[in-house]
């Protein structure tokens, strides 16, 4: 459940950043991405979608995405990305608890959005 | 008294003191008198197609060899074609020396064939640049480009002869051939910054060290492999500094590709950079805000810039290499390099798919895969074009020094490069597979040096990756502009092995996955120069366009 929160409270801050938030506008104005954030067992899956500077986001496992973060469990999930630790998804890569499927340059895009607005 | 012509002079100092093997050129009327000097002395003359492939083969052979190539181009447009590869070797950093024709100095200012100011054009683009007006000092100026071209931080160096001093003669005896000079001083840092590099190194827990160009060029190999082994650190090989360790080193992690440092490079505490400059190939800054960096380059100058170093070493890589392996202290950093290696395989994992598994259309990573099923790591692979170039840097793996070159990912990006480069690649290992794997786009810029490699019998391997576009620029219009309005992007099924087949080489089309390796396996059998044209996923694209495209949507 905590993850599945996370997942929609994630959505609801960069839905309001992609209004308010002028260095994310022009992070993510020209940028159509589709970002799959989900556990292995794909029972908790929400899709991100980056459309030039629009965001919107569903729930629900998918086949065609950019990238997908598809995380060993749902605890595993919230902790790393519930964490302010630099090193945090690397350790669950490196442990097996992540796995990112697509194009990685995807993720380290949409990273690097998030912190813009945390 | 026996005299000699200024062009035989030119190649007399060439063999005699320089012992030059090969250059690369293409005939004129102005440098006539040079060229028949190259009979007079034995040396290899590969005569192409466009002297922009005569400058990117000198500049590969001067990579492959770690000595410099020579090109010889005639005046005017001999000259112009020349210039892109001219540029392309000075930001490159390439020991290549370039001998012009010139108009005549008698005809200056009187509209001469060919008369144009070629100094004024060339000199951003090289190290060093000069016309030599008087026959007795040909040697002398050709021991200063040679000196220019190798000293220090290596780059091209232009010398035009022009025909009033190469078409007359001089006493033999009069002129005498300059020494060829291997200093035994260099440039080296202060003891107490190579301490201070020190300190940093052994402090460091989770290290990288990542070398370019200039760890190769400094013939660093020795101290390279001594450094790693008594640090431990895990290390990345980029630009022409590839296979200075052979790939499959255990602490390399260039299997990793790009992805392999962008996964580490932000978690290391501690970047050893030697010899690489932080341009964009680098991402300059961006990759590692908070680690402390040591930087080790030839040019000190280099050092600080797009980002402070915490400590410059400036010097020959593997000469301050050598002075800070007493310093450092004997590690083993193996359990942060297999967490390395874990965390970027686990970003890899879709790439390694496409390898695997065979897919119609063929996807280009699988290509790849299949291709090094063919040859392994004994073998020499370059990669030219958009997409292209990040298969192959990803995808290829060499056992050699220089294995893996991908010159169109270099600072001039550009494409046009990979046959010269497989050219001047299998000349100078005659007896290993070379294999270029070509965009279909870039397939065009060079492809007539076919004929070169038949005429001279260079049977390269031409592996075409044909989406039958501009990829990289195709896709990303399609990022930017939108799929319905891309353009000047499209290319159509061209035959590019029949074109190969026409110049006399060995041609074939492949579209299904089982039919890769056999193909390529009847080319290496017809012993010629080969054209294997696969068509390819015209869908997919590569990270480094995506990569691309973010960067210019940042702007
Ligand atoms: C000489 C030169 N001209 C143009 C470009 C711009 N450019 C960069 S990538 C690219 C497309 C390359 O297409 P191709 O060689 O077919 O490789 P692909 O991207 O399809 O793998 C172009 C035109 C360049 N880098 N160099």
């Amino acid at each position: 459940m905590k993850f599945s929160a996370l997942l929609f409270v994630l959505y609801s801050v960069l839905k309001i950043a992609s209004y308010t938030n002028s260095a994310f506008k022009k992070y993510i104005g020209k940028v159509s991405a589709k970002v799959l954030i989900k556990t292995e067992d794909g029972e908790r899956a929400r899709m991100f979608i980056f459309d030039k500077g629009k965001v919107s986001s569903f729930t629900g496992d998918q086949k065609k995405f950019d990238v997908a973060l598809v995380w060993k469990d749902a605890d595993t999930a919230f902790s790393v990305m519930s964490s302010k630790k630099k090193d945090a998804s690397f350790n669950a890569a490196a442990e097996g608890k992540l796995k990112v499927l697509g194009m990685s340059v995807y993720a380290q895009w949409f990273e690097d959005g998030i912190k813009l607005v945390m | 008294m026996s005299q000699i012509s200024g062009g035989h002079l030119v190649a007399k100092y060439l063999k005699e003191v320089e012992r030059v093997g090969i250059v690369f050129t293409i005939s004129g009327g102005h440098i006539e008198n040079i060229l028949d000097g190259l009979t007079q002395y034995q040396i290899r003359t590969i005569d192409v197609r466009h002297e922009q492939a005569a400058a990117m083969m000198a500049h590969a052979y001067s990579i492959y060899n770690n000595m410099p190539g020579v090109c010889l181009v005639t005046a005017g447009p001999g000259f112009t074609n020349a210039l892109t590869g001219i540029a392309n070797a000075y930001l490159d950093n390439v020991a290549l020396v370039v001998l012009c024709g010139r108009h005549p100095l008698r005809d200056d200012l009187t509209g001469a064939l060919q008369e144009m100011n070629q100094i004024d054009m060339v000199k951003p683009v090289t190290k060093w640049c000069a016309t030599c007006y008087d026959i007795k000092r040909i040697p002398e100026y050709l021991s200063i480009a040679f000196r220019q071209a190798t000293m220090g931080r290596p780059g091209p160096v232009f010398l035009e002869l022009p025909p009033d001093i190469l078409f007359v003669s001089t006493d033999e005896k009069s002129v005498a051939l300059p020494v060829r000079r291997i200093h035994k001083t260099y440039v080296q840092p202060d003891p107490s910054e190579l301490e201070a590099a020190a300190r940093i190194i052994n402090s460091a827990k989770r290290p990288l060290f990542i070398g370019g160009s200039g760890v190769r060029m400094s013939g660093s190999g020795d101290a390279l492999a001594q450094f790693i082994d008594k640090t431990g650190f895990p290390f990345a090989l980029l630009n022409n500094g590839r296979g200075a360790l052979p790939d499959n080193h255990p602490l390399c992690i260039n299997d990793g590709g790009f992805t392999g440092i962008m996964t580490g490079a932000p978690q290391a505490d501690v970047i050893i950079a030697a010899g690489i400059r932080f341009n964009w190939v680098m991402q300059a800054t961006k990759l590692f805000p908070d680690a402390k960096v040591v930087r080790i380059d030839i040019e000190p100058h280099e050092i600080d810039r797009n980002r402070a170093s915490d400590v410059g070493l400036a010097g020959d890589c593997g000469l301050v290499l050598s002075k800070l392996l007493p310093l450092v202290e004997k590690q083993d950093h193996g359990e942060w390099a297999s967490k390395l290696k874990n965390a970027y395989a686990a970003f890899l994992i879709t790439e390694q798919e496409q390898r695997k598994n065979p897919s119609d259309p063929i996807h280009p990573n699988r290509l790849v895969a299949k291709i090094m099923e063919v040859f392994g790591e004994d073998a020499y692979y370059v990669a030219d074009g958009g997409d292209t170039s990040y298969y192959g840097l990803a995808g290829f793996s060499s056992a050699h020094q220089a294995g893996v070159l991908i010159p169109a990912g270099a600072l001039l990006g550009c494409l046009g490069t990979g046959i010269p480069f497989a050219i001047a690649g299998k000349l100078s290992h005659p007896d290993k597979p070379v294999i270029v794997l070509n965009g279909d786009g870039s397939f065009g810029f060079n492809s007539m040096e076919f004929d070169t490699a038949v005429r001279h019998n260079i049977p390269i391997i031409c592996v075409v990756n044909n989406d039958c576009a501009w990829g990289m620029i195709k896709h990303s219009q399609g990022m930017s502009l939108g799929k319905d309005r891309t353009t000047c992007a499209e290319l159509g099924m061209r035959h590019y092995e029949k074109m190969v087949e026409g110049l006399g080489g060995y041609g074939e089309l492949v579209t299904e996955d089982a039919d890769i390796v056999p193909a390529i396996q009847r080319s290496v059998a017809s012993g010629k120069p080969a054209c294997i044209n696969v068509v390819t996923d015209p869908t997919v694209t590569s990270p480094a366009t995506v990569m691309f495209y973010q960067n210019f949507a940042a702007i």
